[in-house]
C-alpha cells in the first residue's frame, strides 16, 4: 500500500504534536538515519495501515465484555409473562441440567427487577442499568442472542475468538490484521482489565497472525503497560539510545539492506516513542471535571471501570482500532449461581461509565465512526431447581447484547426471545453473526478476512456467520 | 424433519440428461428379463452397467466428490454403508429398508431424491434398477472409492512425498550435497557467496548446535587453530556438549507443542511432565537412532525393556502422547478433543500430514478419509492417558509407576532425618525467642512514650510539645509502631527518627539507616543495633525477607514479609515513581492488615535521650491513614534477646528438600481396546459404524494385529519406518540449520504444502539417513560441513535479489535469536547461567490444588537455569517467551516467527531482568582493573570479537560521558551492547 494511498483513507490522530516533535528530535539526529526509513519502505511492517474490503462505517470498536454471564431476563430482556408463570415447573433439555442431581425438576423464576419503557423509542430497561436505559435512543439492544456452550470457559472463548474449544486469534487480533495501527506509538488492539477472565490470556491472543497483532493487556493501576516507565532518566535513556542506534547503524553499514536490522532499529523509536505516548493516554489530568463526572470518576482515580471507560475514549481518539474493557475476571463476577442480588453491584460498578462513555464519544462526534458492542459469554437460566432459588444457571441458549454508534440503527429492538426468555426464537444472532456484522461495521466481509495457516485459509467465524442487516442503519 | 432434511439434500444439478435413460430403460428390461447374476463378478458388471452411470447422473452432484449432501457419500461402498445424517443408505438386500430406494421411489412425499427443486423424479425404470441393485445384495467394486479424503487414488499413489526413498548406503558427502545445492544455482546462473571468517563461523555454529554463543577462550582457540580440521573438530566439540541435548530437544518440543499444563478449563499443572522433557534432551545428547526415538514415544511401553536405553525410558517417553491437550470442564467429555490433538500432532509431527482435518470430514486436499481418522481415534481410544485431573474430577490419576532409583528407601530415611533436624532446630529457636516471648519480655518496663494518627496526606510530629527525653537502660529498646487504619491500602508512611543522647556523644538517625537499610536485618550501627520488626497479636517478629529492589526500582530496598508488612527505603538522591512518588533518601514503612510494621532501636548505654521525629503519609490514595505510637519497651535484657532473635531469624532453617517419592510418569499404557466409531461431521452425539483401527489407507490400510492390543506397538512400527517420516525429519533437522527447510512448510508434506526446492537432495537425505541408522548427529554432520553452511551472510543487494530469503542458500539466511537464545545469552553474559540440567517446577503440592475455571491455576517461575526448562503454561504464555516469539504451546510449533515489535524494544529499555542482567555483566567487566580491558571483554563476551580501535575510543568517550559511578556507566554501556543488533542476530 503506498503512503499516499493510506493518508488519503485516514486521517492522522489529532493529539500528535508533542510526540512527532519528540520522534523528530529522537529520529532526526541520533536514532534513524535515512537508511532504514528507505528501508522500511519495503519491510512488509505488519502494523502497517491497510483498506479494509469496502467503505467502512467503524474507524474502531469499544468492546464491552461482562464476564461471568449477565442475566437477560433481568436486564434488556423484559419478560412478564416470566413473573406471570413464577413458579411453573417446565421441562427443557438444557445442557446445565441433563444428569445433574437435584436438577430432575425445574422452575420458572421471575425477574428481580422492575422494567421500564426508556426514551423516545420506549425500549424496556430493568432498574439494574438505570444510566444506560437513558441511552436507549443510541443504541441497539440484540434480545436473541445465543452461543454454543454452556462453560465460561468455552463460551468466553468463543465469543473472543469465534472457536468454543481450541486457541484461535481474537476479534480484535483479527481486526489489527486486517486494517494496521493509525498510531505507531500505541498498539492497535488494547485490552483494559482488572484480572485475567476464563481462558486466561487466549481471549487476547494473535494466535497464527503474527504475533504484532497481539492485544496489549493495559491492568489498570500505576503501571498499566509493562516497562512503559523508564528506568533511567531520559538525558541518560537518550544517551543510551544514541549509543545503541550508532553501534547498529554501523553493524548495517556493512550488512548492506537488511529489513529485519532496520525494523528493529526503527522500533527503539517508537518504543522511545511509547513511552511518552502511553503513559500521556492513560494521564487523566487533562480531563475536566465535567468530564470525569460523565464517568463518576474520581481526580487522581487510577482504577475502576469508570477509568476504563475514560482510557478507552482517549485511546480510540489516539488511533487505537479495538479497544476492549473486562469489567471483572473469572471470580467475584456476574456468575450469580448463588444469589442474583450480585448483579447489583455489578451493574452499578459499569452503569454510570458506560453511559458517561456513549454521551463523551456523542459529544466529540466520536460515536459516528466508532462502534460500542456490549456483550456477555451467555445469559442465565429463566428457571431454577427451586422456585425460590435466589441463584441462576449458565444459559447459552439466549441472552443480551447490544451494539451503538458507527453504522448501527438507532433505538431498536432486534429479535426476541420466547415468552420465558428460555430461546431465541425470533431472528437469532448467533455469537458467529455478531462476529460477521462487526468485521462488516468495520469494511470487512467475514468470508474473505482470512490468515492461511497450516494448510488451510482461516476465518473469525470458521465456516459459520451471517452478517445481521436489520441491525445496520 | 422434513424439512431439515430437504435443506441438507440440496444443490442437486441443474440439468438432467434424463432423455438418456429413456434409451436403456429397455436395456433394463431386458436385464431384469435375466435370472439374478450367481456371482460377483455379474453383481459387479451390473453395476458398472446400469448402477454406476444412473448414480453418476443423478446423484454423485450432490452426494459424491468433495460434497456429501446431508452427509451421504454415494462414490464408495464405505459411503452408503457410512450413511448421511439418516444413517446407512442401502440394506443390501433388502430394497424396502434401504432409505435410497425409498427416497428414490417417493416413497415418502416428504422427502423425494432428488428434491423437487432440484429436478424431476427419476423414471420408474431408473427406480427397479436401484431396487434390483440393493435386491442384488449392492454389490458395489468401488471398496474406498476412486478417492481418498481430498486426492483421488492415482494421484496419491503418485504424490512425490509418498514414493519409497531412493537406494542409498550413506548418507551424501558434504560435496555431494553442495554439487546438488548447486546445479540449482548454476542453472541461474548466481555465483554463491564465499565463506564466513572464523569468527562469524564459530558463533553460527555454536548458536545452531547448543543455543548459546562461544565463549571467548574458545572463539580466540577456534582462530589460533591451523589444523585442516577445525571446522569438524568444532563441530564434534559442539554435539558432545550437554548443551547440544537442550538445545536440540528444545527444537523438538516446539514441534510436540510441549507444555507443563493441561490446558483444560483450571489448566492444571502436569508435574511429571519434566521427565519427558528431559528424554527429548537426553535423547538427543544421545543420538537415540531416530526410528526408536519414534518408536518410544508412541509405544515406548510397549517395547521390550531391552530396546530402551534406560530402565524408565520407554515409559516416560510416551509422555509424548500424555502430554496432549486437554479441553474443557470435564475432560472425558471432550476426550474426542484430545484424541484429535493426539491425531493431529502426530501427523505434523511424524508425517508432514494434517490429519486432524479428517475429525469431520474427509480431508479437503490430502489422501487421509474420514474412516482414516477413526482408524486412528480407535488406537487411540483404547489407550489410557494419564489424567492431569480438572475441576468436577479432583486430582490426577492413572500416572504410571516407574522403577525407583534402587536407593530410595536410603533416600528416604535421610529425608526423615533431615526434617527432624529441621524441627529440632525449629523448636530450639521457639523456646529462645518465640512472638510470645518477645511480646512478653517487651512488656516489662513498658511505657508510651507517644501516640497519634495520621490522617491522608498529613505529616505528624511524633510529639506535638516538642522533643521527647527520657531516660533509658542499656538494652532496652525504644520501639515505633505503625497500624493501618480500617482499610489497610495505600498506606506507604515516611518516618523520621532520631534518637541523641544527652551527653551529645552519640546521635542515631533513621537518616543513617536509609543507605545501609538491606545490609542487615538486626542492623548494628554506630554502637546501637536497629532491628525491622511486625507486630500481630501472637507479639513480634523480624521481617524476615529482604529485597535488593521493587518494582524493578534497584533504589528502593526493603525487609518485609511478603508484600507487608514491610520497612523499605529509597536509597537515591532522587525521588522514585513507583506506585506513588517516594520522596529521595527516606524510610517508609507500610503496615500489613492486623500486622503493624516496627522501628526498633536498642539503648548502647544507660543515659537520659532526646527523641524527635515525624510520620507522614507518603500515598495519599483518598482512604483513612494510620496511627503510631513511639514507647520504650522491655528491660535491660531486651535487647540483646531482640538482637538474638534477629540473628536466628536471619539464619534460615535448613531446607530438607523435597520428600523423595515413588516416581511416577505422565505417560500412557494399554486401555480398554475397541474400535471407535465414525462420528457423523465430528459431533461425538452422531456415532456411525465403528471404524476396524488400521493404518493410513493410502500407506496400505494395514489392520492392527489381532493381539488384542490397541495396535499402537503396529503404529509406532508404521510410523518409524515410514520414508515419509524420515523425510520429514530430515528436512527439519535441514531447516534447523538454515531457518527455512528444503520443504518449506515443515508440518506439511500433502497438497497444500509447498514442494521441496531440492527434492533430490531431500530424497538422497532422506535415504542416507535411513541407511546408517536414523542418526540425527550424522545429518549434522554432513550438513555443517558443507560450502553452503560455512558461506557469509553479508552479501551485495545483487544476491539478496537474485536469491531472496536464501532459498537457494546461496548466502547463509542471517537470523534473530529465539526467546530461549536471548534469555540464555543475556544470562551468560551476566555469568549468572546455570548450565545444570533442571528437573521439575515448583508447582504447589497436588493436595493443595482446588483450582476452577474461576481460579485457574497461573505461575510464572523465574530461574537462572537454560530457557528451555522454564515452566510454559498453556492459557497463560510465558510473558517473555510471547513477547519473543516462542512456541505455540497448544500447536505444533514447525518454525518460530520473528516478529518485530515495539514491546520488544520496551523490553530491552526498561526491563527489570534486562537491567539485573546488564547490571551483573557490568559487575563482570568492573572486576578489570583496567578501561581498556573492560572494553575488550565486553565486546569479546557480547560479540565474540574484539572491538575496533574506532569502537574502543566511542566505548570510552560513552562511559566517560555517561554520568553516575563506575558501575552504573558500566551497567548503561552493557545495556547498549546487550540491546544491539550485533548481540541479537547470528550471521
Amino acid at each position: 500500500m503506498s503512503r499516499s494511498h493510506r493518508d488519503a483513507v485516514w486521517t492522522p490522530g489529532s493529539c500528535a504534536g508533542r510526540r512527532t516533535a519528540l520522534r523528530s528530535a529522537v529520529a532526526g539526529s541520533l536514532l534513524m538515519p535515512g537508511i532504514v526509513r528507505q528501508l522500511l519502505a519495503d519491510a512488509g511492517d505488519p502494523l502497517a495501515p491497510r483498506m479494509p474490503h469496502f467503505a467502512p462505517r467503524a474507524k474502531r470498536v469499544i468492546f464491552l465484555f461482562m464476564t461471568g454471564g449477565v442475566s437477560h431476563v433481568d436486564t434488556f430482556d423484559p419478560k412478564p409473562a416470566l413473573s406471570r408463570d413464577h413458579g411453573k415447573e417446565i421441562k427443557a433439555d438444557h445442557p446445565e441440567i441433563k444428569d445433574r442431581p437435584g436438577y430432575e425438576r425445574i422452575y420458572l423464576k421471575r425477574p428481580q427487577w422492575e422494567f421500564s419503557p426508556h426514551g423516545a423509542c420506549g425500549t424496556e430497561v430493568s432498574t439494574l442499568f438505570p444510566c444506560v436505559a437513558e441511552c436507549v435512543d443510541r443504541i441497539a439492544i440484540v434480545r436473541s442472542m445465543h452461543t454454543s456452550h454452556s462453560n465460561h470457559y468455552n463460551a468466553t472463548l468463543g465469543m473472543h475468538t469465534g472457536s468454543f474449544a481450541f486457541s484461535r486469534p481474537s476479534i480484535g487480533s483479527w481486526v489489527s490484521y486486517g486494517l494496521g495501527t493509525e498510531n505507531a506509538n500505541l498498539p492497535g488492539f488494547v485490552v483494559i482489565a482488572p484480572r485475567q477472565t476464563y481462558a486466561g490470556t487466549q481471549v487476547y491472543a494473535a494466535d497464527f497472525l503474527p504475533g504484532a497483532h497481539q492485544g496489549t493487556l493495559v491492568v489498570p493501576g500505576a503501571e498499566p503497560v509493562a516497562n512503559v516507565a523508564p528506568r533511567v532518566p531520559a538525558d541518560r535513556q537518550a544517551l543510551e539510545l544514541a549509543a545503541l542506534a550508532a553501534l547498529d547503524r554501523d553493524h548495517l553499514a556493512v550488512r548492506g539492506t537488511d529489513p529485519l536490522l532496520a525494523g528493529r532499529m526503527r522500533s527503539f523509536e517508537t518504543a522511545f516513542g511509547m513511552q511518552i505516548a502511553v503513559p500521556d493516554a492513560f494521564d487523566l489530568a487533562a480531563e475536566d471535571d465535567a468530564t470525569l463526572a460523565l464517568y463518576g470518576l474520581a481526580r487522581g482515580q487510577t482504577t475502576g471501570f469508570g477509568w476504563q471507560c475514560l482510557a478507552a475514549r482517549r485511546l480510540v481518539e489516539r488511533g487505537v482500532r479495538f479497544v476492549e474493557l473486562i469489567d471483572t475476571g473469572s471470580s467475584d463476577n456476574w456468575d450469580a449461581h448463588g444469589d442474583m442480588a450480585t448483579h447489583v453491584g455489578l451493574a452499578k460498578n459499569v452503569d454510570r461509565p458506560i453511559a458517561g462513555l456513549l454521551a463523551d464519544l456523542a459529544r466529540r462526534g466520536l460515536l459516528d465512526d466508532t462502534l460500542v458492542v456490549w456483550t456477555t459469554e451467555f445469559g442465565r437460566t429463566p428457571f431454577n431447581n427451586t422456585a425460590d432459588a435466589k441463584g441462576r444457571e449458565h444459559h447459552p441458549w439466549a441472552f443480551s447484547s447490544w451494539l451503538a454508534g458507527a453504522g448501527v440503527k438507532r433505538g431498536i429492538v432486534h429479535g426476541a426471545t420466547d415468552e420465558h426468555g428460555l430461546r431465541a426464537v425470533e431472528k437469532p444472532v448467533h455469537v458467529h453473526d455478531l462476529h460477521a456484522t462487526i468485521l462488516w461495521l468495520m469494511g470487512f466481509d467475514h468470508e474473505r478476512l482470512t490468515f492461511r495457516h497450516a494448510g488451510r485459509d482461516y476465518r473469525l467465524t470458521d465456516v459459520h456467520g451471517k452478517v445481521v442487516h436489520d441491525l445496520l442503519a | 424433519m422434513a424439512r431439515a432434511l430437504a435443506k441438507t439434500w440440496c444443490g442437486m444439478p441443474k440439468s438432467h440428461p434424463s432423455e438418456r435413460y429413456t434409451a436403456w430403460a429397455a436395456v433394463l428390461a431386458a436385464a431384469l428379463s435375466i435370472p439374478a447374476p450367481a456371482t460377483a463378478s455379474d453383481g459387479e458388471a451390473f453395476f458398472e452397467r446400469e448402477v454406476r452411470p444412473l448414480l453418476a447422473a443423478r446423484c454423485l452432484g450432490c452426494h459424491g466428490g468433495d460434497k456429501a449432501g446431508g452427509g451421504l457419500s454415494l462414490d464408495s461402498r464405505a459411503g452408503w454403508e457410512a450413511g448421511g445424517e439418516q444413517g446407512p443408505a442401502v440394506v443390501p438386500g433388502e430394497p424396502d429398508a434401504s432409505l435410497l430406494v425409498r427416497a428414490v421411489s417417493g416413497a415418502d412425499p416428504d422427502w423425494r431424491m432428488p428434491p423437487p427443486d432440484h429436478g424431476p423424479a427419476l423414471a420408474p425404470a431408473e427406480v427397479a434398477v436401484l431396487r434390483e441393485w440393493v435386491r442384488r445384495g449392492a454389490p458395489d467394486p468401488r471398496v474406498g472409492g476412486a478417492a481418498i479424503g481430498g486426492m483421488d487414488r492415482d494421484e496419491a499413489a503418485a504424490w512425490w512425498a509418498f514414493q519409497p526413498l531412493p537406494e542409498a548406503t550413506r548418507l551424501p558427502t558434504p560435496d555431494e550435497i553442495d554439487a546438488l545445492l548447486g546445479a540449482a544455482l548454476a542453472e541461474r546462473g548466481i555465483e554463491p557467496a564465499g565463506p564466513a571468517d572464523d569468527r562469524t563461523f564459530i558463533r553460527r555454529a555454536a548458536y545452531d548446535l547448543t543455543g548459546l554463543p562461544p565463549s571467548p577462550e574458545e572463539v580466540e582457540a577456534f582462530i589460533a587453530d591451523g589444523a585442516a580440521d577445525k571446522d569438524t573438530r568444532l563441530v564434534e566439540r559442539l554435539l558432545a556438549s550437554p548443551d547440544h541435548g537442550v538445545h536440540q530437544g528444545r527444537r523438538w518440543l516446539d514441534v510436540v507443542r510441549y507444555a507443563d499444563t493441561a490446558g483444560e478449563n483450571t489448566d492444571r499443572p502436569l508435574p511429571h511432565a519434566w521427565r519427558y522433557r528431559n528424554w527429548v534432551f537426553d535423547a538427543f545428547a544421545a543420538d537415540l537412532p531416530y526410528p526408536d526415538f519414534v518408536r518410544l514415544q508412541l509405544a515406548g511401553d510397549l517395547v521390550p525393556a531391552a530396546a530402551r536405553s534406560g530402565r524408565n525410558d520407554g515409559i516416560v517417553a510416551t509422555g509424548y502422547l500424555a502430554i496432549a491437550r486437554r479441553f474443557g470442564h470435564d475432560i472425558d467429555k471432550d476426550i474426542h478433543l484430545t484424541h484429535e490433538d493426539v491425531i493431529d500432532t502426530l501427523g505434523k509431527t511424524f508425517l508432514g500430514l494434517s490429519t486432524g482435518c479428517a475429525r469431520c470430514h474427509d480431508h479437503k486436499y490430502d489422501a487421509i478419509s474420514a474412516h482414516d481418522y477413526y482408524a486412528l481415534a480407535g488406537i487411540f481410544a483404547s489407550t489410557r492417558f494419564a489424567f492431569p485431573g480438572c475441576e468436577p474430577k479432583g486430582q490426577p490419576r492413572d500416572l504410571v509407576p516407574l522403577e525407583p532409583e534402587p536407593d530410595l528407601a536410603a533416600a528416604r530415611a535421610a529425608w526423615q532425618e533431615r526434617v527432624a533436624l529441621r524441627d529440632a532446630e525449629r523448636a530450639r529457636r521457639d523456646a529462645i525467642a518465640s512472638r510470645a516471648q518477645l511480646g512478653e519480655a517487651a512488656r516489662e518496663d513498658a511505657r508510651v512514650l507517644a501516640a497519634g494518627t495520621v490522617a491522608e496526606g498529613e505529616s505528624v510530629a511524633l510529639a506535638a510539645a516538642g522533643p521527647i527525653d527520657v531516660a533509658l537502660g542499656a538494652g532496652q529498646v525504644v520501639v515505633l509502631a505503625v497500624a493501618a487504619g480500617g482499610n489497610h491500602g495505600a498506606d506507604s508512611t515516611l518516618v523520621e527518627l532520631s534518637i541523641r543522647s544527652g551527653d551529645g556523644a552519640g546521635v542515631w538517625s533513621t537518616a543513617d539507616v536509609v543507605p545501609r537499610l538491606a545490609s542487615a536485618n538486626p542492623l548494628a550501627y554506630g554502637g546501637a543495633t536497629w532491628c525491622f520488626l511486625e507486630r500481630s497479636a501472637e507479639g513480634p517478629a523480624f521481617l524476615g525477607e529482604r529485597r535488593d529492589e521493587i518494582d524493578g526500582q534497584p533504589a528502593l530496598k526493603a525487609w518485609r514479609s511478603g508484600d507487608v508488612p514491610s520497612v523499605f527505603a529509597n536509597t537515591a538522591a532522587e525521588p522514585v515513581a513507583v506506585w506513588t512518588t517516594l520522596p529521595a533518601a527516606a524510610l517508609f514503612v507500610h503496615p500489613g492488615p492486623d500486622r503493624e510494621a516496627l522501628l526498633a532501636w536498642i539503648c548502647p548505654r544507660d543515659g537520659s535521650y532526646r527523641i524527635e521525629g515525624r510520620v507522614a503519609d507518603a500515598h495519599p490514595a483518598g482512604l483513612d491513614g494510620v496511627s503510631f505510637t513511639l514507647s520504650v519497651a522491655g528491660g535491660r535484657g531486651y535487647g540483646a534477646l531482640l538482637a538474638e532473635a534477629g540473628q536466628l531469624a536471619a539464619t534460615p532453617l535448613a531446607d530438607p528438600g523435597p520428600e523423595p517419592m515413588l516416581p511416577v510418569a505422565y505417560a500412557v499404557v494399554e486401555g480398554t481396546v475397541h474400535d471407535a466409531p465414525l462420528h457423523q461431521r465430528g459431533d461425538p452425539e452422531k456415532p456411525g459404524p465403528a471404524v476396524p483401527r488400521r493404518w493410513l489407507e493410502v500407506f496400505g490400510g494395514a489392520p492392527v494385529p489381532g493381539d488384542g492390543g490397541s495396535g499402537r506397538r503396529a503404529l509406532a512400527e508404521w510410523v518409524a519406518t515410514s520414508p515419509l517420516a524420515s523425510r520429514v525429519i530430515v528436512n527439519r533437522v535441514w531447516q534447523w540449520h538454515f531457518g527455512t527447510g528444503i520443504v518449506a512448510t515443515a508440518n506439511d508434506f500433502g497438497a497444500r504444502g509447498t514442494p521441496p526446492t531440492h527434492p533430490e537432495l531431500l530424497d538422497r537425505l532422506a535415504a542416507g539417513f535411513v541407511a546408517e541408522g536414523g542418526r540425527v548427529k550424522s545429518l549434522h554432520r554432513a550438513i555443517m560441513a558443507t560450502r553452503a553452511f560455512r558461506r557469509a551472510s553479508t552479501v551485495g543487494p545483487h544476491l539478496l535479489e537474485a536469491d531472496p530469503g536464501a532459498r537457494l542458500l546461496s548466502h547463509f539466511p542471517r537470523r534473530r535469536l529465539t526467546a530461549e537464545e536471548i534469555r540464555d545469552s543475556l544470562l551468560l553474559a551476566a555469568g549468572e547461567l546455570d548450565r545444570a540440567p533442571a528437573e521439575a517446577h515448583p508447582f504447589p503440592p497436588e493436595a493443595t490444588w482446588n483450582f476452577t475455571q474461576h481460579g485457574p491455576f497461573a505461575a510464572v517461575y523465574e530461574t537462572t537455569k537454560r530457557s528451555a526448562y522454564l515452566m510454559v503454561q498453556r492459557q497463560r504464555r510465558h510473558p517473555f517467551l510471547a513477547l519473543f516469539d516462542g512456541a505455540d504451546p497448544n500447536a505444533s510449533t514447525p518454525s518460530r516467527q520473528t516478529t518485530t515489535v515495539p514491546t520488544q524494544a520496551l523490553y530491552f529499555l526498561n526491563d527489570p531482568f534486562f537491567h539485573r542482567r546488564a547490571e551483573a555483566f557490568a559487575r563482570r567487566l568492573g572486576a578489570l582493573a583496567d578501561p581498556a580491558a573492560r572494553i575488550g571483554a565486553g565486546y569479546r563476551i557480547a560479540y565474540q570479537r574484539p572491538p575496533t580501535a574506532i569502537e574502543a575510543d566511542r566505548a570510552a568517550g560513552f562511559l566517560a560521558a555517561y554520568p553516575g559511578d563506575d558501575q552504573q556507566r558500566l551497567a548503561a554501556w552493557a545495556r547498549v551492547l546487550l540491546a544491539s543488533n550485533e548481540f541479537l542476530h547470528v550471521d
